[in-house]
């Protein structure tokens, strides 16, 4: 195809803003899909990414859009993931894109997400068209959102699209504006290949599928590809575009965008940004932006029963096939037995893991509180990562502690700021800058320490702005901070599945509202069980629960044994599913009281 | 109700026919299910006559009809006498007015005390009150008072219940729910209701009620044979719309089962739910959470005769783990409750289940 007539475009837009329906509408409107077979949301695939309404994986279709003009284009939408913790991932898909919608929300307004991925957008050099969507909702306001876009992006909003995707309303003038307002993608056909790869997936049937948007040259069928961040050389051996159904084709050349299958066993290979060349005739350089995946948070996997040790890495072996940016290595608990240390690129994406390899899997697990990793000098000069509290070094022989630092930026209404404000502040963040950005909307920079993020930051923004701040994040370095480790104690033993890493200072108020949110949590039991939070050998906070004063069924007569009977299987079935230490039950919500400490105090 | 107890009568008949060792020698007979004493006597002793048509009942037998305060005629006592009823049980539950009526009871302590005094004037000597700790309303004052009635009321058998929050009942689903009907909000902390069966197990006994199961004491010898027979796993049968049994197949083992719960269908014709046979470590696991109820408490050497020493051998493990937590206790070679043991049973109960995996 004619490289003036193709298209490739991604859709910047917040949670609910209205992403899904407005890129089924597209599909709709090209005929990629006809009514009946348009499932809503066509292209959020997976359970999850509907329920929760995200997007976890990238996606492309390709759609044939007879314009006005007479002339018919090629349409490549790449639709990226919607959440901060995919965020690399969304650059590489806006790297294939060369402009992008920006979907807004008519009466909700411009949210961080958006203003970061715009942000991101503009940095590529993307044209952006602006489209202000939900129109058809009577609290819509375009002329406010108008002058929203115009103010907190700085992009020019007169051309603004207004449509409503749930109707169908205006959308076929996003149709002409992509034609007549995004350029055709550069690239030179001739020379060798380049292609940026922007998403890779394991297909039972088909092995790893992978996602490519051609920069430099063409890919056809039959190619001997060489992978620049590994050298590793493989045979394509079939490729095509999804239209959003899979149709093969030979060939792909420069400004397209599709997919290919080649020998590839292993979906690590295919790391997100990596640049596909041609063996015998490579690129002399990769794309650039290319960055090996990192994870960010970390956390213990354990089953409840010990006995499904290897279930559990059946599982996680089976899920890393789909998702290589994750990593899981054996450890082992004194309290939970043998289970996986596990890296996650943040809460969202530790929450999808988790939840998966419960559904999917059908495993009771137990998740233990996320944390970072530290860089920790020794006094002695050596350097070391720990993302473990287990392997928390003696304090007498750290010389100094580096923790990761994000910069977030949190938009809200102005009646939230103070609220966010003392969050901020309690959660040990630094002002940056503190803007305006219309006259009731403002926007606030802050450094914070990525550890403080990964426990209840999300809740907690969520419960003091009543849902109308949005954030966004990226990780900008790291400060010299003075952690400990904090020890649980529970009937005086020390429990090393709940000890977690704090900065000194906050030790004290982190200990008490974390043993006491232990208290609720774990059930009344024969014996009084005490909970403390030590710091080495000093106890810093202590709560008790009391012991369980009775336990009784009180008839028991003829008519009541089976039922008796029925009752006392459920509670000694419930107690399975909790995890017995010493004499304490404790059940799986226990290990993350970290996460809802905040809960109660912002009620 | 006429069709009622002909249904009755038609399932004892065919029962005598049934595939199962049937006792011929009857040594208890209960009539329960709240307000039997409601039946019209010429039915009460249509029910007995065919008792007595198809077995034989001992001279000796206990014969307990359940009977609400306030709720109990001349004509209906003296057809009980006739029938040979020995036993009356009065569901009192509070003695205290306010309480009784927040849990829908129609009677007051008057009409109570009346009737037990009537039941008492025409010779039956042996009568049962019940009382549930953990009430709308309730308190440690009121408790005690409700004790203080009870014992001086001359019964010989009292059965206190600490309130179980549950769906069995329209009171423990309120609970469950959160709600306000019911006056669920005034029911006493656990704790508290934990407080009030402490002290109704003290009281009762400093005036000559001792605790023989864990909700059921009485003055000496006057013991429910009926109920004893529930927790020592004797076989017996259950008549009437959600009626339950526990007989013995030909070859010996314990068979449960029941009438169907709706009166309906039990109008309509006669059914029973599917048999359901213990196995040997089913009936191990009752031999246990029955056995224990008592505060006789179980006999290990009991056990190893029905059941052999390696499976009883099993159960020694669990026995020692709990005589180590406080709470069992052992007397010569039987194995009890101890008072704490007593309240948190339910503990002790599900370390004798297996869930299906054999304990050895």
């Amino acid at each position: 195809m004619d490289r003036k007539l193709i298209r490739n475009f991604a859709i910047i837009a917040h949670i609910d803003h209205g992403k899904s329906t407005l890129s089924d509408r597209l599909l709709e409107l090209t005929g990629s899909l006809t009514a009946r077979e348009m499932q809503a949301q066509v292209l959020d695939a997976m359970d999850l990414e509907r329920e929760r309404g995200i997007t976890i994986k990238a996606h492309s279709v390709r759609m044939m859009y007879p314009a006005k003009d007479g002339t018919t284009y090629q349409l490549n939408l790449i639709d990226t993931p919607g959440h901060v913790d995919f965020s690399y991932e969304v650059s590489r898909s806006l790297a294939s894109c060369e402009g992008a919608l920006l979907v807004v929300d008519a009466s909700q307004g411009v949210e961080a997400q958006t203003l970061a991925n715009a942000y991101l957008a503009i940095n590529h050099g993307l044209e952006i068209i602006p489209v202000i969507n939900k129109i058809d909702l009577p609290s819509a306001d375009v002329v406010r959102t108008q002058e929203m876009i115009e103010q907190a992006v700085g992009l020019d909003a007169t051309d603004a699209i207004p449509v409503s995707a749930k109707t169908g309303l205006g959308v076929p003038d996003i149709l002409e504006a992509i034609v007549h307002r995004l350029p055709p993608p550069a690239g030179d056909a001739s020379a060798p290949l380049q292609a940026l790869i922007f998403d890779s997936w394991f297909d039972a049937y088909r092995g790893v599928i992978v996602l490519a948007r051609i920069i430099n040259g063409r890919l056809r069928k039959g190619a001997k590809i060489r992978l620049m961040s590994n050298g590793k050389v493989f045979d394509v051996e079939s490729m095509g575009v999804l239209t959003p159904k899979p149709v093969e084709i030979t060939e792909l050349s420069a400004g397209e965008v599709g997919f290919f299958v080649a020998t590839i066993k292993n979906v690590a290979d295919t790391k997100i940004g990596d640049t596909v060349t041609e063996d015998n005739r490579p690129a002399s350089e990769p794309l650039p932006g290319f960055e090996d995946i990192k994870s960010m948070v970390f956390a213990g996997i354990y089953t409840v029963d010990s006995h499904e040790h290897t279930l559990l890495r059946d599982a996680l072996e089976k899920l890393r096939l789909n998702d290589s940016s994750f990593f899981f290595e054996p450890e082992s608990s004194v309290a939970l037995g043998f289970g996986f240390r596990c890296g996650f690129l943040g809460l969202l994406h530790m929450e999808i893991i988790q939840e998966r390899l419960e559904r999917e899997f059908n495993l009771d697990l137990i998740t233990t509180a996320p944390g970072v990793r530290y860089q920790v000098t020794m006094t002695d000069g050596t350097r070391l990562e720990v993302d473990n509290p287990s392997r928390w070094p003696d304090p007498s022989e750290i010389e100094k502690i580096e923790e990761p630092i994000i910069t977030a930026m949190i938009l809200t209404n102005e009646e939230y700021v103070g609220g966010i404000l003392k969050l901020v502040e309690e959660k040990r963040g630094r002002q940056k800058n503190f803007e305006y950005v219309t006259p009731t909307r403002v926007m606030l920079t802050y450094e914070l320490p990525l550890n403080e993020i990964v426990l209840d930051f999300y809740d907690r923004l969520k419960s003091v702005s009543r849902g109308y701040a949005s954030l966004d994040y990226h990780l900008s370095g790291t400060w010299d901070s003075p952690m400990v480790k904090m020890d649980i104690l529970v009937s005086g033993e020390p429990v090393d599945a709940l000890s977690i890493i704090v900065h000194r200072e906050f030790a004290y108020e982190r200990g008490r509202a974390l043993v006491s949110k232990m208290r609720e949590l774990i059930p009344r039991q024969q014996f009084e069980v005490a909970i403390q939070a030590a710091i080495g050998s000093k106890v810093v906070a202590r709560e008790t629960v009391s012991a369980l004063r009775k336990n009784v069924l009180a008839k028991c007569y003829g008519g009541d044994i089976s039922r008796k009977r029925k009752l006392l299987e459920k509670q000694k079935e419930g107690k399975k599913r909790m995890k017995r230490i010493g004499k304490v039950d404790i059940p799986q919500e226990a290990f993350l009281a970290v996460l809802k400490v905040g809960e109660d105090s912002n009620r | 109700m006429g069709q009622y107890v002909d249904r009755v009568i038609e399932d004892l008949r065919a029962a005598a026919a049934w595939d199962l060792t049937m006792p011929r020698l009857v040594d208890s007979i209960y009539l329960g299910g709240g307000t039997p004493s409601l039946l019209p006597p010429e039915l009460l002793k249509a029910l007995f006559s065919s008792i007595r048509e198809q077995f034989q009942v001992s001279d000796a037998a206990e014969i307990t009809v359940e009977c609400a305060p306030g709720q109990l005629a001349d004509d209906a006592l003296a057809a009980m006498l006739d029938c040979g009823v020995n036993r009356i049980s009065f569901g009192v539950q509070s003695f205290i007015d306010q309480e009784a009526k927040a849990s829908g009871r129609l009677h007051t302590r008057a009409i109570a005390l009346e009737d037990i005094r009537r039941v008492q004037q025409v010779g039956v000597q042996r009568i049962n009150a019940d009382l549930i700790a953990g009430l709308p309303h309730q308190t440690a004052a009121s408790w005690s008072e409700s004790l203080a009635v009870l014992v001086n009321s001359g019964v010989d058998h009292a059965s206190v219940y600490m309130l179980e929050v549950d769906d069995d009942s329209r009171l423990g689903r309120e609970v469950l729910n959160g709600g306000a009907r019911y006056f669920a909000p005034a029911i006493p902390s656990d704790d508290a209701i934990a407080d009030m069966y402490v002290e109704a197990v003290d009281v009762l006994a400093q005036h000559g009620l001792e605790q023989y199961e864990i909700s059921n004491f009485a003055r000496g010898g006057a013991a429910s044979l009926h109920n004893k027979r529930y927790w020592l796993r004797k076989p017996y049968l259950g008549l009437g719309v959600d009626a339950h049994s526990m007989l013995h197949s030909a070859t010996g083992e314990p068979v449960r089962f029941a009438a169907t719960d709706d009166l309906e269908s039990y109008l309509a014709a006669p059914g029973w739910d599917e048999r359901r046979i213990l196995s040997l470590q089913e009936e191990l696991e009752e031999a246990w959470f029955l056995g224990l109820r008592l505060c006789d408490g179980v006999s290990l050497r009991e056990l190893e005769c029905e059941f052999g020493m390696d499976v009883a051998e099993g159960s020694r493990l669990i026995v020692k783990e709990l005589i180590g937590d406080g709470l069992l206790e052992m007397r010569g070679d039987r194995i009890l409750l101890t008072s704490r043991g007593r309240m948190l049973s339910n503990n002790v109960f599900e370390r004798f289940l297996s869930l299906g995996e054999v304990v050895v």
